[in-house]
């Protein structure tokens, strides 16, 4: 019913709302990322335990088994993905590992410096924060999924069997918690630290430290700091990315240039008003001359 | 004009409603090491003493002369200093021992392992001289963001823990080691044959040597004498078996791998010492037949008795590789004249004439190992070693 609710203001504000949301989606594009928090993955320490998807779904109060039952090490046969059910998942790579290990990769939102969810968004739903989330705000979502197909990770997760309230879903690097001053949930439980969440800048350099100290264990790329334009999540590995089911990506960001285009010229409601404009202009070159005596006598009856 | 009045209205409405949803990051969530807010905050309480951080006086911006805790300045107490039963038996890890048993950890088994590894290191990988300490005084419980590489406690202990248990026995349950409260554990851990942790790691077996086939097509055999580079080249096991760990030779627990697939893994250690870059050299390690060995003959200096008794040490002090020596005799032994050198244990107890001249007048050139030279003093009637200077023993 919100959805509809905000359909009513859509229908009554018309076009011109449009406008302002336009400008609402994009994030202050002056703010250095690096100074924003983000989280850095290793690879090479996760051992696929799984209580990181147990903890996210806690902290997001969604429905979970009990932790014990993660313990299952069948479920890696088959590849999985984020869903709305379970905004971040452990996969196993068999024999990817470093030396005589599996590889256990753990997958969630990168919170691009430069989303392309938040740029699809026609109603400013998803919304890059300065200090690095990307998040969702339900109220505002109309459903659209553009976000879904914007995002080059496929993260976001539409609630299909949701009939009369269905819901975008995606991780949101546990927003409610980093308001407390606590770190995401998933990586306060990791057992052995797999991740770091720290400022942005701090978690490159410390990445970079830990390639050029070990440069037989890990390969020298640091995925998310350039992919692009940067993620607020990056991962380090012993294995190159692409055979771990990640994008080989672009560096330069795919949404600056076109979101640019874009808010330049509907800044100001440009668009709409010269073509109104422009309209007005063929309409009031082309009436002919009696219409406009006729007008004047209509104006003259309403007064 | 009078009908755009509410639009406008709800208008603001929505974009105030876009303002509320608003989101903030407490500002001491992250700090990076240069942020002085922990500094302001330590002042400001007063309660922490400048010397619990800094090491000098006055630590200044340029120089903050910062406690180097834990790895980037940390001193290694090595396997050398310590003997591994040196060590505790078991330590004992109860941190968590509301949550679950105390954890049991079986040091003395793991420290006799790590002797074959990088030794005390591998898990003390800071200890300032004269001190041990545990891993709680630099790990603390949450991690700190103002130092990123150091992982918390918990962090600290499973990185430790299961970099090896997960590569050997592919099982990261945590009752592996937390065992939990309900369950009656025995409160020492008792002996158990089928199960490793609680026996002590079977001695290593040193091989004497070991034969390799290759698939030279000519020479075919490498002989490793694995025995002499122990006994006497000194080496010790770290300087080959580089962070070696239980997969390194454990396929799982209680398999032991099969040899052959670790070959190319030796011809790092050997090339390492032995120079096989150029193509002749090849044939230094592989031969058409097993080698005999070292022994000092094969350098065209055969050892006397008094020598053979001596470590390579003694003589070659410097590093290796081992250096051509000078095989004069007064290179090394520089404190011989007449007087303290006793000749007859050369097997020739000198008589008395010749007891007193010194050792060059005889020995030309002080080419000692070369027969004297009678003729330089007698006429050349007298001939070495029909004649002698002294009693042959």
């Amino acid at each position: 019913m919100e959805r509809r609710d905000f359909f009513k203001f859509m229908g009554a504000t018309g076009a011109l709302l449009s406008g302002t949301t336009a400008q609402a989606a994009s994030h202050n594009p002056d703010f250095d990322p690096n100074e924003g928090v983000g989280v850095l993955t290793d690879f090479t320490e996760c051992i696929g335990c799984r209580e990181c998807e147990w903890a996210c779904k806690d902290a997001h109060n969604m429905e979970t088994p009990p932790l014990e039952s993660y313990k299952d090490k069948s479920v890696f046969a088959e590849y999985r993905r984020p869903d709305e059910k379970g905004y971040t998942v452990v996969n196993r790579f068999a024999g990817k590992g470093c030396g005589e290990i599996d590889l256990d990769v753990k997958v969630q939102c990168m919170h691009c410096n430069d989303p392309a969810c938040v740029s699809a968004c026609i109603v400013g739903a998803l919304e890059k924060q300065d200090f690095g989330p990307v998040t969702y705000d339900a109220w505002k979502c109309i459903g659209c999924r553009y976000c879904m197909v914007a995002c080059p990770f496929e993260i976001p997760a539409y609630e299909y069997d949701n009939a009369l309230d269905p819901l975008v879903q995606k991780c949101d690097m546990c927003i409610t918690r980093l308001e407390l001053g606590q770190v995401p949930a998933c990586v306060e439980i990791c057992p052995r630290n797999a991740m770091t969440f720290g400022k942005r800048g701090d978690l490159i350099k410390l990445a970079h430290q830990k390639i050029t100290e070990n440069p037989d264990k890990y390969i020298d790329h640091v995925y998310g700091e350039h992919e692009l334009g940067g993620t607020a999540w990056m991962f380090i590995s012993c294995e190159p990315f692409e055979e771990l089911k990640f994008p080989k990506l672009q560096e330069a960001s795919v949404v600056r240039l076109p979101e640019s285009i874009q808010h330049g010229i509907f800044k100001y409601f440009i668009p709409p008003a010269m073509f109104y404009g422009f309209l007005g202009l063929i309409m009031h070159l082309t009436k002919p001359k009696s219409d406009e005596s006729q007008e004047s006598e209509t104006e003259v009856h309403h007064d | 004009m009078k009908k755009l009045i509410p639009v406008f209205i709800i208008l603001l409405a929505c974009w105030s409603c876009e303002k509320e949803r608003t989101y903030s990051l407490p500002q001491d969530t992250v700090r990076t090491a240069s942020d002085t807010s922990a500094h302001v905050l330590a002042m400001e309480s007063g309660s922490t003493p400048c010397n619990t951080c800094h090491t000098c006086d006055t630590p200044t911006v340029q120089n903050p002369c910062l406690i180097a805790c834990p790895r980037d300045k940390s001193s290694h107490i090595t396997s050398g200093k310590h003997a591994p039963d040196e060590g505790p038996e078991i330590v004992i890890i109860d941190q968590l021992k509301k949550l679950y048993e105390p954890v049991i950890f079986q040091h003395r088994l793991h420290s006799s392992m790590s002797a074959m590894g990088v030794g005390c290191s591998a898990c003390h990988h800071y200890s300032p001289e004269g001190e041990i300490p545990p891993c709680r005084e630099c790990h603390s419980e949450e991690a700190i963001s103002t130092n990123l590489r150091q992982p918390s406690l918990k962090g600290a202990y499973h990185r430790q823990c299961l970099n090896c248990h997960r590569e050997w026995s592919h099982d990261t349950d945590c009752d592996v080691c937390h065992l939990p409260l309900d369950r009656l554990a025995p409160p020492t851990p008792q002996p158990d044959k089928t199960d490793i942790i609680g026996v002590d790691h079977p001695t290593i077996h040193i091989p004497e040597k070991q034969i390799f086939k290759t698939p030279d097509e000519n020479n075919t055999i490498v002989t490793f004498h694995h025995q002499e580079h122990v006994d006497l080249y000194r080496y010790r096991c770290v300087d080959c078996h580089r962070d070696e760990n239980c997969s390194q030779c454990h396929e799982g627990v209680g398999m032991i791998k099969s040899f052959g697939d670790k070959l190319e893994m030796h011809h790092s250690p050997c090339s390492d010492c032995h120079n096989t870059t150029a193509d002749k050299n090849c044939n230094f390690c592989h031969m058409q037949e097993e080698s005999k060995g070292f022994t000092h003959d094969l350098t065209g200096w055969p050892l006397s008795r008094f020598h053979k008794a001596l470590t390579c040490a003694s003589c070659h002090p410097q590093n290796r590789p081992l250096q051509k020596l000078n095989k004069t005799c007064t290179a090394c032994h520089t404190n011989w004249f007449v007087g303290n050198f006793d000749h007859s244990v050369t097997g020739l107890t000198l008589s008395e004439s010749h007891e007193y001249f010194d050792c060059y007048e005889c020995h030309l050139d002080e080419q000692y190992d070369q027969p004297p030279q009678c003729e330089t003093c007698h006429d050349y009637d007298v001939i070495y070693p029909e004649d002698l200077p002294g009693e042959k023993e």
